[in-house]
């Protein structure tokens, strides 16, 4: 059995590590760097590059109204760090760029001990698997309605959103190890049940 | 619930034309194995990241240097540094295109500092590593460029403010007086610049579990380790058992 995955193309970094994560979890992937390159019903936003540039990349690629049309249609969406980011309204790393607005929120630039936060840290929720996850990040949302997991850095902050078949991770489940391939499996194969 | 983030465990594989090898303080290098079988070795034992330098760092065996890069980062699922004779942007970005996730500068940083910006500035900050080798020779201290064979002119509190001002994301502090001596890390440095901030990794002399333990006390944010891990002397998950038995928060 293979299934399609896509990648959305956001220009910001090398797709390599999520790349490889997918497969690892069984999936075909595909990298779009337009609309008409997708392939199969769930699509994962990668985690580079700056909330500015990518809602940039989205608007000139066409993906804008394409990503509304697949959220109408309740299809899966993982958007990774910055890919969490722009499922909110906007983000103080670009003050002028409004972010896809699916989630009401903004992401801010938070009160980390050392900036930026890179490193692991465990994350409580009741709707993930718990353990260590590994974040890469500067800005994140400190709170939304549809918060499913937090962790805790200087301050608290959100660590995944879930509305349906739009998810967002501010980690990089494709760095998290053994953790990270059994939380891409929870989201992406088993849709939040618990693995067999 | 609360938590900070965890003190890492870094295993370090020094790369020579495809193979790992590992010398004391700087020469006399032995073949250690094959970087892709310890690469997957060490991330089963527990290993937080993964950093590779490519001590051979010459021109003409770059795409082999790529290449390895390459294979190791198809089997890891944790972050992978990769450094050694990094000169402009473009080495960056072939790195990062092999499938590092960050890279560590040394000599480049200090000739052209420049560089750390031109980094942060494409990348983001947690793309950089700035490498510093220092090495304690009587009452003087003297930060080096090459590989430890060129002394510089450094400072090193103040190379440490301007690395993490230009948006460094970490300085990797390698104790060239410490490397290969098993005589635990240098302590001391972490104390100078611990108002930074900046993570800091701790690199040079590690020979048991107890070191770690002492580096972390002393501030640093993560411990880099090479020798003590090639020889299967310790494992990673057992060095990282007794941490978490002394109360340092650890990824078990």
């Amino acid at each position: 059995m293979t299934k399609f995955i896509t990648i959305l193309n956001t220009e910001a970094g090398n797709l390599f590590s999520l790349s490889a994560a997918l497969k690892a979890i069984g999936f075909d992937v595909v990298i779009a760097n337009t609309p008409s390159e997708v392939k199969g019903s769930q699509l994962v936003i990668p985690g580079q590059g700056r909330f500015g540039t990518v809602m940039q990349t989205l608007e000139s690629n066409n993906w804008l109204p394409f990503l509304d049309q697949w959220r109408k249609e309740q299809k899966q969406v993982v958007g990774i760090c910055v890919g969490m980011q722009i499922l909110f309204e906007d983000s103080a790393e670009d003050n002028n760029t409004k972010g896809l607005g699916w989630f009401k929120g903004r992401a801010e630039k938070l009160n980390f001990p050392k900036q930026p936060m890179v490193g692991w840290a465990n994350i409580s929720s009741s709707r993930l698997p718990e353990g260590a996850a590994y974040f890469v990040n500067s800005y994140a949302i400190r709170d939304a309605s549809q918060c499913i997991a937090r962790t805790h850095y200087g301050e608290s902050f959100c660590a995944a959103v879930n509305d349906k078949t739009i998810t967002g991770l501010q980690f990089h489940p494709e760095k998290s190890g053994q953790y990270g391939r059994q939380l891409l499996k929870t989201l992406l194969i088993t849709n939040f049940k618990e693995n067999s | 619930m609360s938590s900070e983030l965890m003190s890492r465990i870094i295993p370090c594989l020094d790369v020579d034309n495809g193979r790992v090898v590992k010398g004391t303080q700087f020469v006399e290098l032995r073949d250690m194995g094959d970087p892709v079988e310890l690469a997957i070795e060490y991330e089963q034992q527990g290993a937080d990241e993964l950093v590779f330098l490519d001590i051979s760092a010459s021109h003409e065996k770059r795409p082999t240097a790529l290449k390895t890069v390459t294979r190791i980062a198809e089997h890891l699922s944790i972050p992978f540094t990769v450094g050694g004779g990094l000169k402009k942007l473009e080495d960056v970005k072939s790195f990062l295109d092999a499938g590092a996730d960050k890279v560590a500068l040394n000599t480049t940083a200090i000739y052209s500092p420049e560089i750390i910006d031109q980094v942060a500035h494409a990348y983001g900050s947690q793309c950089i590593v700035v490498a510093i080798d220092i090495k304690q020779e009587q009452q003087q201290r003297a930060i080096y460029s090459h590989g430890g064979r060129t002394k510089t002119d450094k400072e090193f509190t103040q190379w440490s403010h301007e690395v993490a001002e230009r948006g460094a994301g970490e300085i990797l502090l390698t104790a060239m007086h410490k490397d290969g001596t098993g005589s635990g890390f240098d302590c001391d440095l972490i104390d100078e610049i611990s108002a930074l901030n900046i993570q800091v990794i701790a690199s040079g002399g590690a020979k048991s579990e107890q070191d770690f333990l002492t580096a972390f006390n002393a501030g640093y944010d993560a411990c880099l380790a090479a020798g003590m891990f090639h020889s299967g002397d310790y494992k990673i998950q057992e060095i990282k058992s007794y941490l978490k038995s002394q109360g340092v928060n650890v990824r078990i």
